[in-house]
């Protein structure tokens, strides 16, 4: 296994809306080696999400070439790119996505739902990874009694039971108090020292800090990189 | 590893553990949701299921009196075609009954009595009325049986009587009041003109041929001598059930061979075309007013599984960036408007049977349902609500998982 897990080459991405044109992303380079801790960071409205949809292969780039673990993913069909996903990339939101009307184990176990995870060992990997971000003890609560730094503790579990190679996080500590915020910065750090490879996206400098690497966005453009 | 190996897949089981969570999430909803299959079904099945009872109750009051009755008569008929009108042979009764599917066979005819009166003594009483004028129907054995009478006392006269041409009459029970005779265990006599009759019995009732409780009946054969009657007019026969036809078919070959059209057949209508009949006017009516249900309760699934879409835009995003691949997300909703169609169409057959049950308890009629309907009907249900999904499931799936995890924020 090579250690270039993500490599974009001059990717953009061009939002049309009639007359208007909106490049979101330009001429964007970047790679990512297996293990690491990168954070992007920059202002709203600078191309972050764009660049975190496109890396999740939620969106499609509109010009330059993507490789995903070696892969080039541009000409990608959608069933390929929704098992790629599936199987290979986590995700944590900043709204958590945790169905209200489920326990927490339930909602983790969802995520194995689409890939190849037999039903039998579902619930073993769900709570070995509610036990990895110390919440065993919440596995039957529904999210609605627990506080926000545990539901997004549930959504890590739930985006690391698939044991991706990749778990990429959009504003993970937006919604949370600066406690909250702390305890899923240590579990951060704790999945890092694990091998686990990290993309933070943040416009919070406490939260990049922690990062090994940063990548700062402007205008959509990508600025590399201040060594820390 | 290979691209190839890590298509997202979505066990048939999983996708319906996910489908009836979906529905349980919110019971009440769904159970409301179901109510409009539920109507529409019930009042197809409550439809289908008395048009069925009504059909069959009318057939049961038929098949006892019309349903086994064919009248074979030589009349021309009311305008009188050209055919000349044949006589009905003498032994027309015995020449039906030989066909099968006949129970009973009888002929008769009206004899002309030229003014004779009638009287039950002959001495003249200055006092009251006691000569009347009186039709008189000469009959044949088997007819006491194929017009179902029934005697009050006495007895009906037999082919011995008939080929001695003795003097014998049964009365109508009619003729028996005007001429107070109660009894016969006395042999009272009646004057026919000159001629006097014994009384055999009293013709208490008949269920056909309502006419002879009102004459005076006398064999055939006694007709014949005495008042040169020239054939029977009328052949009344009584068919086993569902012969009716048959035997309406067969009757004028068997007393007229040379010219079966030259005979009037009066024949029920089949058990099968009346009811066919009654419930073609039930259905039309109460089949569309079910069918305008259906589509309604079809159209309120429709709105519900859309608006469930778009409260959770949310949950399709995350399940896409899961891996859930556009059929996954449109399998899942479909299955959950499916879902509510089956539980409606269960709970209406369940409904409709019950309201065609209470139904015919209260008119004390005999409920009657082919089976298949209630099983039909959950099938129906559930196809509504396929057809009813169809387009929120494309809405769904056609949602871009980057906006859907925008626009929809969750717990």
């Amino acid at each position: 296994m090579t250690a270039e897990l993500i490599r974009l080459v001059r990717v953009g991405r061009t939002f049309r809306s009639g007359d208007i044109e909106v490049r979101a992303l330009r001429d964007a380079d970047l790679e990512v080696t297996r293990g690491e801790y990168l954070s992007i960071v920059g202002p709203s409205g600078s191309g972050k999400s764009t660049l975190l949809n496109i890396i999740a292969l939620l969106d499609r780039h509109t010009s330059g070439t993507y490789r995903f673990e070696g892969t080039d993913v541009t000409e990608l069909s959608e069933g390929a790119r929704t098992g790629l996903r599936a199987h290979r990339i986590g995700f944590v939101f900043q709204s958590f996505h945790l169905l209200a009307h489920r326990t927490v184990t339930e909602n983790v176990v969802m995520s194995m739902l689409y890939n190849s995870v037999p039903p039998r060992e579902r619930r073993t990997r769900a709570r070995a990874a509610l036990d990895r971000v110390g919440l065993d003890h919440r596995a039957g609560f529904r999210p609605g009694r627990l506080s926000g730094g545990e539901r997004q503790r549930v959504a890590i579990a739930r985006a690391i039971a698939t044991r991706p190679a990749i778990l990429i996080c959009d504003e993970p500590t937006g919604n949370l108090d600066s406690a909250s915020t702390e305890s899923v910065l240590e579990l951060f750090d704790d999945l890092r020292s694990d091998g686990l490879t990290l993309l933070v996206v943040t416009h919070d400098n406490a939260v990049s800090a922690r990062a090994e690497r940063i990548v700062r966005m402007h205008d959509g453009r990508l600025s590399e990189p201040i060594a820390v | 590893m290979a691209v190839v190996r890590l298509r997202a897949r979505f066990r048939a089981r999983d996708l319906f553990a996910e489908a009836l969570a979906g529905l349980f999430t919110r019971p009440g909803r769904s159970l409301l949701t179901a109510m409009g299959a539920v109507l529409g079904i019930a009042s197809l099945v409550a439809t289908l299921g008395i048009a069925e009872t009504a059909g069959a109750q009318i057939v049961t009051a038929f098949d006892e009196l019309a349903a086994t009755s064919v009248v074979v008569t030589n009349d021309r008929g009311f305008f009188g075609t050209s055919q000349t009108q044949v006589a009905l042979p003498w032994d027309s009764e015995e020449r039906v009954s030989r066909l099968n599917g006949v129970v009973a066979a009888g002929t008769m005819a009206d004899v002309q009595l030229g003014g004779r009166l009638t009287s039950a003594v002959p001495v003249n009483d200055p006092l009251g009325l006691t000569e009347f004028q009186m039709p008189m129907i000469a009959a044949s054995p088997g007819l006491y049986a194929a017009a179902r009478g029934e005697l009050s006392t006495g007895r009906w006269f037999d082919q011995g009587h008939s080929e001695r041409a003795d003097r014998v009459v049964v009365l109508g029970t009619g003729v028996a009041q005007r001429l107070n005779v109660t009894r016969v265990d006395q042999q009272p006599v009646v004057f026919v003109g000159d001629a006097s009759f014994a009384v055999l019995g009293i013709l208490e009732d008949v269920q056909r041929q309502p006419e002879l409780l009102n004459a005076l009946i006398i064999p055939e054969g006694t007709a014949r001598e005495m008042y040169d009657l020239e054939s029977p007019t009328t052949v009344q026969i009584d068919t086993e059930i569902g012969a009716a036809s048959l035997i309406s078919a067969q009757a004028p070959v068997a007393v007229s061979p040379d010219d079966p059209d030259a005979v009037q057949v009066q024949a029920p209508l089949e058990p099968d075309e009346v009811r066919a009949d009654v419930e073609e006017d039930v259905n039309a009516l109460f089949l569309m007013l079910g069918g305008v249900s259906l589509l309604v309760g079809a159209i309120g699934i429709a709105n519900v599984t859309l608006v469930s879409v778009l409260e959770r835009i949310g949950e399709i995003g995350l399940r896409r960036a899961l891996g859930a691949g556009r059929r996954h997300i449109a399998y899942q909703f479909l299955l959950e408007s499916t879902g509510v169609g089956l539980f409606g169409g269960v709970i209406g057959a369940g409904t409709g049977v019950l309201v065609v049950v209470t139904v015919s308890a209260l008119r004390t009629w005999t409920p009657v349902m082919d089976p298949r309907i209630a099983l039909a009907a959950p099938v129906l249900g559930a196809l509504v609500g396929l057809l009813a999904g169809l387009y929120p499931a494309l809405r769904a799936s056609r949602m871009a998982p980057v906006d859907s995890l925008r626009a929809g924020a969750t717990g």
